[in-house]
């Protein structure tokens, strides 16, 4: 069988038409055709939609106006700091009264990324509060497995956030006290592009309303929306001037590649920060912008726009891939090409991913060392935190003995520390960052404020 | 003019020389209206002149038979055999990174799009939803079960051997790794942090509410089996505990 234009066809494909021919290119010349697209998704290629976007927060002000909605706001009381996001619109990030809205991945596998950001806060004298009312935002869970629909996630993302609105009641504080943070990329990514879906569909606000309504969710008998939907790398951004100035350890040797989580500035794009002081404002500026500041080295590299290989239901049942892409398109080009001491991420997949997958690039024939953290983990190490008892480096597959060499920190002093200071945990003392009290505020467990000795 | 004279999907569609029996039109019209009429599906799909840009930043077209670009003609061109051939394998192989969806230039959402068609595989009972997601039941149980999905518990060197063997750096038991946390919500070792009873609770009944369940029924009878023993016996620890409540209020 011949093609039209005589070449011979080897294969079919289906879903192109049947004019469709393969254009059979060398290798080089498929590159050549197609290496302008692989180069970058910036800033300028993401504004050429930017006429057809719309600020759905304008569609939230006038669905309260309506009194369909109840928005809860980023108030004075939660000393919010503007940032520019990719349009250039205005987005408030609260740095006072915050709800942790936890990690199940961070939590599960990689501690001392969660416990560096509460030992910052610590630091700082901002109050929060880490409780037991929250779950999973489910979306791990559904980008994998596809178990799980639209009123599923809007469901959870409402009664999340509800809770964090109601949380200072059980410490004797009004609603909206508290302003919830997320800690994952993915829930970050999910929840907003789920708010979108609810401003935007009354038939969605409706179903998801009667759910609500069954878990006693609502206020004044509707739904609850947030302002915004803040990530604690937006958090961790605008207080990097602040975290700087207790800055104890001197980073200026560290040459440092940053991996920018795909649900963080990919999903909902118009919603990420981008600041012109920061890789020219072309590049999200979360985690550059704290390691800058911390007087580290950033080091760009070719594959800075790839995702990390995580895949949700591949890094489960299908490692093949995920630790292929890892190795190839990540960490050997951090090592290889920006000769990098560290890599900082600020999601939990990629951080998983990243730092898990490079012991089996031993079968490869040559084994790539690189550590992996998330940037709230470098900054409280900067700043003298405990790699051990704070950062729980332990828990960290990559090599950071090499990193903390570096940075002048006596990790194998810390580490027998660490070590002493277990038997103080198997006596029944350890050592907390807030009163364990104050993680159940109701059912099981609550004790009321009042009756606390 | 040269027309193709075998395709792939045939084999699954109805292949004249294949004894696999062809799928009737009215099934495939009925899965492509589950996708469609999904309230997304407009917002995910405006159009595509084929350029490719989608396909050229895709992380699973490096390893897999797969092309976004691919998922959105079959779909701009309401290609039903396509579709459902594209629904036995390939939509498992996207990578959910929504790196294509950032790049459209018509402002599609192929990663979008792969999650309605895996949801509708999912509805309808699909050996290949099945096949795939069979080692996902740890995940689904302790999920829907706690309200988390992953725990310290499940990460362990017999389930991950490519991670080598510092799955910890600190010789030491689990529980005692974990009671060494500062942050007391995560002294836990089956769930990833403490989760509240009652919280867990609201999590089932939304599962229940949204149709979840009955996903999770379709997909695998015994896992949701266990579950709903396993929640039947939590709501009536919660119910307990309430009428324990009401007890101490009357005193």
């Amino acid at each position: 069988m011949s093609t039209r234009n005589d070449q011979p066809q080897t294969e079919h494909f289906t879903g192109h038409g049947a004019e469709w021919r393969a254009a059979n290119l060398s290798s080089e010349q498929a590159q050549l055709a197609t290496a302008w697209v692989e180069q970058k998704i910036d800033r300028r290629s993401m504004l050429t939609n930017k006429d057809r976007v719309e600020d759905v927060r304008d569609v939230m002000w006038q669905l309260e106006k309506d009194g369909e909605i109840v928005v809860h706001r980023v108030e004075e009381s939660h000393q919010p700091a503007m940032v520019k996001t990719l349009y250039g619109w205005d987005k408030k990030i609260p740095t006072q009264r915050l709800w942790h809205h936890k990690s199940c991945g961070q939590c599960g596998n990689i501690p001392g990324y969660p416990v560096s950001l509460l030992w910052l806060m610590n630091e700082l004298e901002v109050e929060y509060l880490d409780e037991t009312d929250q779950t999973s935002c489910t979306a791990w869970n559904y980008h994998g497995s596809g178990i799980g629909n639209l009123e599923s996630l809007a469901a959870v993302f409402l009664r999340n956030f509800h809770q964090a609105y109601v949380a200072g009641r059980a410490e004797g504080q009004p609603n909206g006290y508290y302003y919830p943070l997320v800690h994952c990329g993915t829930s970050f990514g999910n929840y907003k592009e789920v708010r979108q879906y609810l401003l935007h569909s009354a038939k969605l606000r409706e179903r998801v309303k009667q759910i609500l309504g069954k878990l006693g969710r609502l206020v004044d008998g509707k739904l609850l929306i947030p302002e915004e939907v803040v990530h604690y790398s937006e958090w961790l951004h605008v207080m990097r001037d602040r975290i700087a100035a207790r800055q104890e350890v001197d980073c200026s040797s560290v040459r440092a590649t940053i991996h920018p989580a795909c649900h963080v500035y990919k999903m909902v794009p118009e919603d990420a920060i981008y600041d012109d002081a920061i890789l020219g404002g072309n590049r999200l500026a979360v985690s550059t912008g704290i390691m800058q500041a911390l007087g580290t080295q950033v080091i760009d590299y070719s594959t800075w726009y790839d995702c990390c290989g995580f895949g949700f239901r591949h890094i489960i049942s299908e490692r093949e891939f995920t630790r292929s892409f890892a190795i190839d398109r990540k960490i050997r080009v951090a090592v290889e090409e920006a000769h990098a001491d560290v890599m900082i991420g600020h999601d939990t997949g990629c951080i998983t991913t990243l730092d898990k997958n490079q012991w089996i690039s031993k079968a490869g024939g040559k084994a790539l060392e690189l550590p992996v953290m998330a940037d709230c983990q470098f900054a409280a190490l900067a700043c003298g935190a405990h790699p051990f008892k704070i950062v729980q480096l332990h828990w960290h597959a990559s090599a950071t003995e090499g990193l903390m060499d570096k940075l002048g920190i006596d990790w194998r002093a810390k580490k027998a520390e660490f070590e002493a200071y277990l038997e103080q945990v198997k006596a029944g003392k350890p050592e907390h960052l807030y009163d364990p009290r104050r993680m159940i505020t109701s059912g099981p467990g609550y004790v009321r404020i009042e009756r606390r000795p | 003019m040269t027309h193709a004279t075998a395709t792939r999907f045939e084999t699954h569609i109805g292949d004249p020389v294949s004894d696999v029996p062809a799928v009737p039109r009215s099934e495939l019209e009925e899965i492509f209206k589950d996708i469609q009429s999904d309230q997304r599906y407009d917002h995910e799909l405006n159009g595509c002149l084929n350029c490719g840009i989608c396909t050229a930043t895709c992380p699973a077209a490096h390893y897999y038979d797969f092309s976004p670009r691919e998922i959105v003609q079959l779909l701009w061109t309401e290609n039903l055999e396509g579709i459902y051939d594209a629904m036995q394998e390939k939509i498992w192989a996207c990578a959910q990174c929504y790196t294509c969806a950032a790049r459209c230039p018509f402002g599609n959402s192929p990663g979008g799009l792969i999650m309605l068609m895996r949801e509708t595989a999912i509805k309808h009972g699909m050996e290949s939803a099945k096949s795939v997601l069979r080692p996902f039941s740890r995940v689904m149980l302790k999920l829907i079960s706690t309200g988390n999905q992953l725990a310290p518990d499940m990460i362990t060197a017999d389930h991950f051997p490519d991670w080598g063997p510092n799955i910890s750096k600190v010789n030491a038991p689990l529980k005692v790794l974990r009671q060494a946390i500062p942050m007391p919500t995560l002294n836990t070792t089956v769930t990833a942090w403490e989760v509240n009873l009652k919280t867990s609770i609201e999590l089932y009944t939304i599962w229940e509410e949204t149709g979840v369940l009955k996903q999770l029924e379709t997909i695998d009878e015994n896992l949701f089996d266990v579950i709903v023993d396993f929640m039947d016996e939590k709501r009536e620890d919660w119910k307990d505990w309430l009428a324990d409540q009401e007890d101490k209020d009357e005193d």
